[in-house]
């Protein structure tokens, strides 16, 4: 699951919760699906500053990622 | 276009150089000629020149009188050959010359000058010896107003826009927060430094997968088609950025190159174009999902600020606290409005019944012997509690009960007498 989708399903969580027609047992179901997206982001916030990597391709047609020398 | 070519020297005694213009140039160091004129050669019939030896003098002369120099003029005639050689004439009102421009210099022009364009040509005056005549062997050509790019550029971008590739509707969204980016250019070019400094400053989660590719000259457009291909069949990653620092016109045409901007429009990844420039926009900006001035700012397109998307996040989280809360406040004012009701409901239904109950102990008070009573009269029953209303129901001696307003009195009958006549006995049970 990507920061991005996290983020959007966080957003039409909110939205959700906002109308008047949720019922209050769905409306607790989705703030805790929206606690548990919230840590998902989080986490991959706190990921470890990334490398420069060379994208390789093998003579296979698979791929590899090498290390950049900058 | 600024740079002379290598030095490239006059084609050699092919015949029929013009005519039949199928023989390479083949180079060919200076050299003293055993037939060139000595002191006093030709002074006479007796010893006169040969033909060859003057067109060949003559050639030695020009070539060494004439520095390369930028000739302008009107082209006409233009004939390019299949071998890749162009020959056509420079004009202009009063003069022609023939020129020549060798393949390996025409290749570097993104198109062939037109009839009637006026240019600039980069050439050194020579002399076809077999023919005898002049001509500027063009190193490099530029048509006034970036005629030739200008008018590449235009042919390609009608073929894309025929195919509907320069559509914006075809334009992706480029990710929000990736969390990977490629970027096709040269591995040690300035493009590639500012990129990689503008993510670490903004955004040093994201990876960097660079994938390497010749920006300019010979080989730069087919290296750029193959490094995007091969991003596009990797797939593993959220945006590519493909592109270039600042340089020169020339440098830059890669990025005009049909077969470039094709692959760009093919890739299955969100494009960026980051081709260094201030004016011009390139074909590849044309076809990439998001155009960018510069790499650093194809960068900054790319990647959000790290401390943002965390104070965002933070923000959704008050969000979804707040969204809940009301959603539990709506739900208590409702509860209480429900039980306020209910209440009302209750104490309405209670006075009803009270109402109603007071009516009928109204009622009750009007019928009860016990309001006889309380004037004065008695009520008589028997030990079980049946009412007396006869007097032939007191036997003599038999022990019967009083009922008076405030209590009960037992009796015994002493005697009995009858105001009537004495009616049939109630039929005993």
């Amino acid at each position: 699951m990507s920061y991005e989708e996290d983020l959007a399903r966080i957003e039409a969580i909110v939205a959700e919760l906002g109308r008047d027609d949720v019922a209050l047992d769905r409306a607790l179901a989705l703030f805790e699906e929206g606690v548990e997206r919230l840590r998902s982001a989080s986490t991959a916030l706190e990921r470890a500053e990334a490398r420069v990597r060379v994208l390789i391709e093998r003579a296979d047609g698979t791929f590899e990622l090498g290390h950049f020398d900058g | 276009m600024t740079k002379p070519g290598p030095r490239r020297t006059s084609p050699p005694d092919a015949p029929d150089l013009f005519d039949a213009p199928g023989a390479p140039p083949r180079p060919r160091a200076p050299r003293r000629r055993e037939d060139s004129p000595h002191a006093g050669d030709g002074g006479s019939p007796e010893s006169a020149i040969s033909v060859s030896t003057l067109t060949r003098t003559a050639k030695d002369i020009v070539e060494g009188a004439f520095p390369p120099l930028w000739v302008r003029g009107e082209v006409t005639n233009f004939s390019p050959h299949r071998n890749g050689h162009w020959y056509f004439s420079l004009r202009d009102s009063m003069a022609r010359v023939r020129c020549v421009m060798w393949a390996t210099d025409a290749r570097r022009l993104p198109a062939p000058p037109d009839d009637g364009m006026q240019v600039s040509a980069l050439g050194r005056m020579s002399v076809y010896p077999a023919h005898g005549e002049m001509h500027l062997i063009v190193m490099a050509l530029e048509a006034s107003g970036d005629g030739l790019w200008r008018k590449a550029l235009d042919q390609s971008i009608k073929r894309l826009t025929a195919e509907g590739l320069l559509d914006p509707t075809r334009k992706r969204r480029v990710c929000a927060h990736p969390q990977r980016i490629a970027v096709v250019t040269s591995p040690d070019g300035a493009a590639l430094r500012d990129i990689i400094a503008v993510v670490k400053r903004r955004c040093p989660i994201v990876e960097i997968v660079v994938v390497p590719a010749r920006v300019q000259g010979d080989g730069a457009a087919r290296e750029l088609v193959a490094a995007i291909r091969r991003v596009s069949r990797w797939r593993d990653v959220d945006t590519v950025i493909v592109g270039r620092g600042g340089g020169s016109r020339e440098d830059l045409w890669v990025f005009n190159d049909e077969r470039v901007a094709r692959a760009l429009a093919a890739c299955a990844i969100p494009t960026i174009s980051a081709v260094g420039h201030e004016v011009d926009v390139s074909l590849c900006d044309l076809v990439a999902d998001l155009r960018a001035a510069t790499p650093s700012a194809a960068a900054e397109a790319a990647v959000p600020v790290l401390a943002d998307v965390r104070a965002r996040l933070a923000t959704r989280a008050v969000d979804l606290r707040v969204a809940l809360e009301r959603r539990a406040m709506r739900a208590r004012r409702q509860f209480e409005e429900t039980a306020h009701d209910m209440r009302d409901a209750l104490e309405r239904l209670t006075a009803r019944r009270r109402a109603r109950l007071e009516i009928a102990a109204g009622r009750l008070d009007a019928l009860s012997p016990l309001a006889t009573l309380g004037r004065g009269y008695a009520l008589a029953s028997d030990e079980d509690g049946r009412t007396l209303t006869n007097a032939a129901q007191f036997e003599r001696g038999r022990a019967f009960r009083l009922r008076l307003r405030d209590g009960q009195v037992g009796a015994r009958t002493e005697s009995t007498s009858s105001d009537v006549a004495p009616q049939p006995r109630p039929t005993e049970r």
